[in-house]
């Protein structure tokens, strides 16, 4: 097992291997993690994520843009890829399965992509339908898998439109889903119109939420360890 | 900081090297990376050419982010692994357009780049960055002249003869899919796609020809 000093420094190599965009760092960190038989939890929260978000915040304060933050995301998702098998699952309450895909017509998934690595780093089973997606898909999918969540992305008014028919489908079939749209062209009010549970402006804006949910699954984690402590 | 990152990369076998200003020429995504480094290396079209690129883009990554810059590294576009977030930014900037900003060469008339001593027998790679190496000028206009060979040798009559210019609207220099539907056909009878008459026949850079023949053998660059 491996000292909390060396547990510490590979933590912080994690943390920097995602703000610096390394790849291979990270890659090599992860393998490195597994070796010395830390837990791969431990150091997907307290390394990889914990890194995200701290670019989440450079991000805001407009030291990184976009292309920065994308190949961060790759940083993390080489870290996350090795270290994932070995995650042993803690109960938060919130685990499920989501259905995502963004819909027919469009081809732009930037946005669903980073949406979709905060499911895949919160331990939800994922079920990407990619893009240019029939809507008749997304209710079959839904149906098939049983899934909590169903996460619909849009990028031009055009094709925001099918998101209208994929809800209501959904609803007919099975009320208690729960539904997020996305995309440049959603609003509130959209979201409000179309009947959906929520929503995320951008591929931004997405992340953001998405760090935000993820740092308070952080919280959540952290407050089970704190109890499981006492 | 550039004549360092030059040395070091002709020593790990780069031919060209050259550094291209861009402000006011990139998409609002890229705008705050307003230099490429391009690197060209011998186009042997094998995996030797791939690494040895990959070799020289980590190296340029590495020299230029130890000391504090922002790098972005547009990948050879043989090796372009789809999937990743990073590679939906990939078609914003092409390998040529940093090659003709940085000076090593122009678009010729077979819509590839061609470098006075190499021709078109170059494979390049781009890293975008912030760090403040000074750019070399740009080559504005196509110096083919009234070089046809490429013209006349392919085999598909996909070459136009248009001429490139840096400065003027976009005009068809390769008919893709009549180039395409060649390379189809080849693959459909020999099993491979290969054609590339257009590059064997450049003058520019060819070993046995004899027009430029004086100019190429004057190496690009000083050697280490």
């Amino acid at each position: 097992m491996a000292t909390e000093e060396k547990k510490k420094e590979l933590l912080e190599k994690l943390r920097n291997a995602v703000i610096q965009y390394d790849e291979d760092t990270a890659k090599e960190t992860a393998n490195e993690v597994l070796s010395v038989g830390m837990d791969a939890n431990d150091a997907i929260f307290n390394g990889l994520v914990s890194g995200m978000v701290e670019v989440g915040r450079m991000f805001e304060a407009q030291e990184y843009f976009v292309p920065e933050l994308l190949m961060c995301a790759d940083a993390l998702y080489a870290g996350l890829d090795i270290l994932k098998p070995h995650v042993t699952q803690l109960d938060l309450g919130v685990k499920g399965s989501v259905v995502i895909g963004t819909v027919e017509g469009d081809v732009h998934d930037i946005g669903k992509n980073i949406v979709k690595m905060m499911f895949d780093v919160a331990g939800f089973t994922v079920y990407d339908l990619g893009r240019d997606v029939p809507l008749d898909k997304f209710v079959q999918e839904q149906l098939r898998t049983d899934s909590d969540l169903v996460c619909l992305s849009a990028m031009m008014t055009t094709t925001m439109t099918g998101m209208k028919k994929v809800i209501d489908d959904l609803r007919t079939k099975n009320p208690n889903v729960k539904i997020m749209i996305g995309g440049a062209p959603v609003s509130q009010d959209v979201a409000e119109k179309y009947g959906a549970d929520g929503y995320a402006k951008d591929a931004t804006n997405a992340l953001k939420d998405a760090i935000n949910m993820i740092a308070s699954l952080k919280k959540m984690k952290d407050e089970v360890e704190a109890k499981k402590a006492k | 900081m550039k004549s360092v990152l030059r040395r070091e990369l002709l020593c790990l076998g780069a031919r060209v090297f050259g550094v291209a200003g861009l402000r006011g020429h990139v998409s609002g995504e890229l705008a705050h990376l307003e230099i490429a480094v391009s690197i060209g290396v011998d186009r042997r079209l094998n995996e030797d050419t791939l690494s040895q690129l990959m070799k020289l883009q980590k190296h340029t990554v590495r020299f230029l982010k130890s000391r504090g810059y922002r790098t972005l590294a547009i990948p050879p576009d043989s090796d372009r692994q789809k999937g990743t977030f990073i590679s939906k930014l990939y078609k914003l900037f092409t390998h040529k357009m940093a090659a003709t900003s940085a000076g090593i060469g122009w678009i010729g008339k077979n819509g590839l780049l061609i470098n006075p001593d190499f021709g078109p027998r170059l494979s390049l790679v781009t890293v975008l960055t912030d760090a403040p190496l000074e750019p070399d000028g740009p080559i504005e206009h196509c110096l083919c002249g009234d070089c046809m060979l490429c013209v006349q040798y392919c085999p598909s009559q996909a070459i136009t003869g248009a001429e490139w210019s840096r400065t003027a609207p976009f005009v068809e220099l390769v008919n893709l899919s009549a180039c395409r539907s060649h390379k189809a056909k080849k693959r459909a009878t020999d099993g491979k796609p290969n054609c590339g008459l257009c590059i064997n026949i450049c003058p520019y850079g060819r070993k046995e020809s004899d027009s430029h023949n004086a100019e190429a053998k004057k190496p690009a660059l000083e050697r280490c």
